[in-house]
């Protein structure tokens, strides 16, 4: 029988909610399991509620699920607002201290901070955290140790009493479960022979800008985008990365925009409304043609929206985000390996084709945390595209060439001067109102979109080749169509997921290719108006027969898909 | 001393009688002084009459957008600490649009000079009142006056322990290029703010007005541009006399010095190569 599980991690903000879904996690993954952990949260520092959930399988995950089979509640409010999504088979494990009611139908394991740690009272929360860990793993017959090395490993900085107290509350929490039984078992599945890793999206996305030679970033604060600018600012030290947190988000395009023409391979990101201040300068280094890779890490707008939740709806925005026509290229991954490569691809591809290439991600994106393997985190090839040898003539930062990319010299590395400017200008960058200038440095500017095209593709395509049922998506909505392409396959309904995560310049003739033998096609978006539906009729002409969208700032889930479907299928 | 043609740029678009002539004539002669090859000085500017300035100079040039002068030059200085970066901006690029990147540009303290041509009006766009016009001035926007205070851009510099601060006049070149030379030769962050008359659309803050005004801060007896109190007091003085010279000095540690990543050289002489595995060794 395969192993699928959703354990849920409910309480308020600071209770530790991460301090139990991490250490488990990790534990898990190493035992074995493919896990896929989501989190779910409010825009508030103290209280509140927030969930974590961790679904666990011995086959390869791709998506979060609905429905709980271990619910760990830290306060009551968790236990009111998830015991209905418990499954038939399911289990509550609770804070006794915290928990005073529970529905009587369903077994419930208490846990209480005397018994747990009754030599640090008053520690409650390093008893329950450490507590609930192990006795999740009691309850489902895994060995305890890796757990207490992982606690050792994690604890150490905070002295040899806090390791003792979270061993302690860990082993008791691991007996106080052992008799207790529980319809799920890893009993079977042992440690891969291949270690895994367990990485969210932006974590992957700060390897792979790393891995690219990234020397230089700059941010303001803002969530779901916050966290990739932490994941490289921890590993600057160690890189030699300079991080610099801007005044906001003007400054901080500038400030990459001049890294940059300077010639240090350099990143900025934001999300919504950060974006929007973006915008100003977005024109700038296109116009002086400055390689910058720009992340845009989604949540739902307008405005303010919902800061700390997950959508789809810059696209459009992004697409055509800044006063004027000027080149771009948007790329979106599925997949923290996805995002890994997409990072180092986006950083290439702006060196070379000097101009302004977009990452956009999400909420679930940015703090989701898959399974991978190692062997998908190739080597990574970097490509500055920079000119070399003295130049021939008078240096022209922007000289005419028949792909439109200029030959690129840095300031003081030679005689030559390079002169950029953001008012049209000459191949020499002095401004100009020259009007067929204008038109010949304009159309040499666009001009580049040819070439650019030609290196994107992105189509991950899953189910059966040819089935007549095909849904497309985007980002990071890939693991959830998967699954529900999968669902439906083994369900006897033939169908076919086309992913795509290189959206512009549009991979028209590709796409138009994947989508041949399909008799119907289904867009699946987190959005409310479907922004790359709008796009593919746009670029191909081809329109879909059905749209599921999701606007509710909860990321997908097969099941949701797969009731968008009813009707349709 | 290099020879002063090497700076020699495009043909200037600026009116006859502006006060930029003054200003880029001083640099250019403060630069020769200085011995700084053209490949060896990044001029960042934005929009405005001060946004033309690179383009009559000969240097790297980053002619960007309105306000973002700063940012633009401190991301360069930080990507190669090697060049010199000088950002050039006016009134209302610097104090104005760009507000915000002046506020952080005092607390970063990296290691440029910015110039703000003030000719307390905005003059590309034709004469409307910029933050440094004077209270009271009527304009095609403001007939009725100009309610606002001017910014005291200087005080604000002094009172948040800016590394450099002083003044130059186009009413007094020499002294203005010897200004040029020390705003660039100072270690840290220094705003020089030249004043600059607009013959088309200032009409009140002339050359005449200006002369009759401007004096040198040093022939105070016993000035100490390092007593931070006196140097308050000199930076809100602007009426009847305006003192120009240097203001205000203090010693402070670079932003560039913060960064563990410059120790190793400016970035864009490193090449990054970073192990894989090592990378992964966090999160199996």
């Amino acid at each position: 029988m395969p192993v699928d599980l959703n354990i849920l991690i409910g309480g308020a903000a600071g209770q530790g909610v991460h301090s139990i879904t991490l250490p488990l996690a990790k534990t898990l993954m190493r035992q074995g399991c493919w896990v896929l952990g989501t989190q779910d949260y409010q825009s508030r520092i103290r209280g509140g509620h927030l969930f974590n959930k961790i679904r666990l399988a011995d086959q390869p995950l791709f998506s979060s699920r609905e429905g709980v089979d271990l619910l760990i509640a830290l306060n009551q409010e968790t236990v009111a607002l998830h015991h209905r999504e418990l499954s038939p088979r399911g289990l509550i494990i609770y804070d006794a201290s915290e928990v005073k009611e529970l529905p009587s139908s369903i077994p419930a394991l208490a846990l209480s901070p005397e018994t747990l740690l009754p030599e640090a009272q008053g520690k409650a929360e390093i008893a329950v955290n450490a507590g609930a860990c192990g006795a999740v793993l009691g309850l489902l017959k895994v060995p305890l140790g890796p757990l207490l090395a992982l606690l050792k490993e994690a604890f150490e900085d905070k002295g040899r009493e806090v390791v003792e107290w979270n061993v302690q509350a860990a082993t008791r929490g691991y007996e106080q479960a052992g008799a207790q039984a529980f319809g799920f078992s890893l009993a079977g599945v042992s440690p891969a022979p291949e270690p895994r890793l367990l990485i969210s999206g932006h974590e992957a996305m700060a390897l792979g800008a790393l891995a690219g030679g990234l020397q230089f970033i700059s941010g303001y604060p803002m969530t779901p985008w916050t966290s990739l600018l932490n994941a490289v600012a921890q590993r600057a030290p160690r890189y030699q990365v300079v991080v610099e947190q801007a005044e906001d988000e003007i400054a901080a395009i500038n400030l990459a925009i001049g890294a940059s023409y300077t010639g240090a391979r350099s990143l900025v990101g934001t999300s919504g409304g950060g974006f929007c201040l973006m915008t100003e300068a977005l024109g700038l280094a296109a116009v002086t043609e400055t390689p910058l890779v720009i992340v845009v890490s989604m949540r739902p707008g307008p405005s303010t929206g919902l800061p700390t939740r997950t959508e789809q709806g810059d696209l459009s925005f992004v697409l055509y985000a800044g006063q004027g026509d000027f080149p771009r290229a948007v790329l979106a991954p599925g997949t923290p390996a996805q995002g890994f490569a997409l990072m180092a691809k986006a950083l290439n591809l702006a060196d070379r084709w000097q101009l302004p290439v977009f990452l956009l991600t999400d909420q679930y994106f940015a703090d989701t945390q898959f399974t991978h393997l190692p062997g998908e985190f190739p080597e990574v090839r970097v490509d500055r595209g920079l000119a070399t040898g003295p130049a021939p003539g008078v240096y022209q930062r922007y000289a005419y060439t028949p792909d439109g990319v200029s030959p690129r010299r840095l300031p003081g590395f030679g005689p030559e001067l390079v002169v950029a400017d953001s008012d049209e200008h000459t191949p020499d960058g002095h401004l100009t109102e020259d009007l067929a200038v204008r038109v010949q440095m304009h159309d040499k500017r666009l001009g580049k979109l040819k070439g650019l095209v030609q290196e994107l593709g992105g189509i991950t395509s899953a189910g059966a080749p040819d089935a007549p049922l095909t849904l497309i998506c985007w980002g990071s909505s890939l693991g959830p169509v998967q699954e529900a392409v999968a669902r439906l396959q083994a369900g006897g309904t033939p169908a076919r997921m086309v992913h795509l995560s290189e959206l512009w310049p549009f991979p028209a003739a590709a796409v138009a290719a994947a989508l041949s033998k399909s008799k119907k096609l289904v867009m699946v978006e987190m959005n409310a108006t479907g922004q790359l539906h709008r796009l593919l009729r746009q670029e191909t002409g081809i329109k879909a027969d059905h749209l599921v969208l999701k606007y509710d700032g909860a990321p997908f889930t097969p099941e949701y898909i797969l009731r968008g479907l009813s009707g349709v299928v | 001393m290099l020879p002063i043609e090497l700076y020699e740029g495009l043909e200037t678009a600026w009116c006859p009688g502006c006060g930029n002539f003054a200003l880029l004539k001083a640099f250019k002669q403060a630069l020769a002084e200085l011995d700084i090859r053209p490949q060896d000085l990044l001029v960042v500017s934005g929009i405005g009459q001060s946004g033309k300035f690179p383009h009559y100079l000969s240097c790297h040039t980053f002619n960007g957008i309105h306000g973002r002068t700063l940012p633009v030059g401190t991301g360069a200085r930080l990507a190669n600490p090697d060049l010199k970066v000088v950002c050039v901006a006016g009134d209302g690029d610097c104090y104005g649009e760009g507000g915000n990147h002046l506020l952080a540009a005092l607390r970063r303290n990296v290691d440029l000079t910015l110039v703000v041509h003030n000719n307390q009006v905005y003059a590309l766009t034709k004469g409307q009142a910029s933050p440094t016009t004077d209270q009271g001035l009527k304009t095609t926007l403001q007939p009725q006056g100009v309610p606002y205070l001017p910014l005291a851009a200087l005080a604000l510099a002094v009172s948040q322990s800016c590394s450099w601060v002083g003044r130059g006049s186009a009413t007094d070149p020499v002294h203005l290029q010897e200004l040029y030379q020390q705003a660039i030769s100072h270690r840290g962050f220094a705003l020089l703010e030249v004043l600059q008359p607009c013959v088309t659309f200032n009409r009140v803050n002339t050359y005449q007005w200006y002369r009759e005004r401007v004096y040198r801060v040093e022939e105070t007896p016993d000035y100490d541009p390092e007593n931070e109190l006196w140097a308050y007091q000199k930076a809100k003085e602007f009426g009847d006399r305006i003192p120009t010279g240097v203001i205000y000095r203090h010693p402070r540690p670079l932003l560039e010095e913060s960064h563990p990543a410059l120790a190793a050289g400016p970035l864009v002489r490193q090449q990054p190569e970073r192990d894989i595995n090592q990378l992964l060794a966090d999160f199996f």
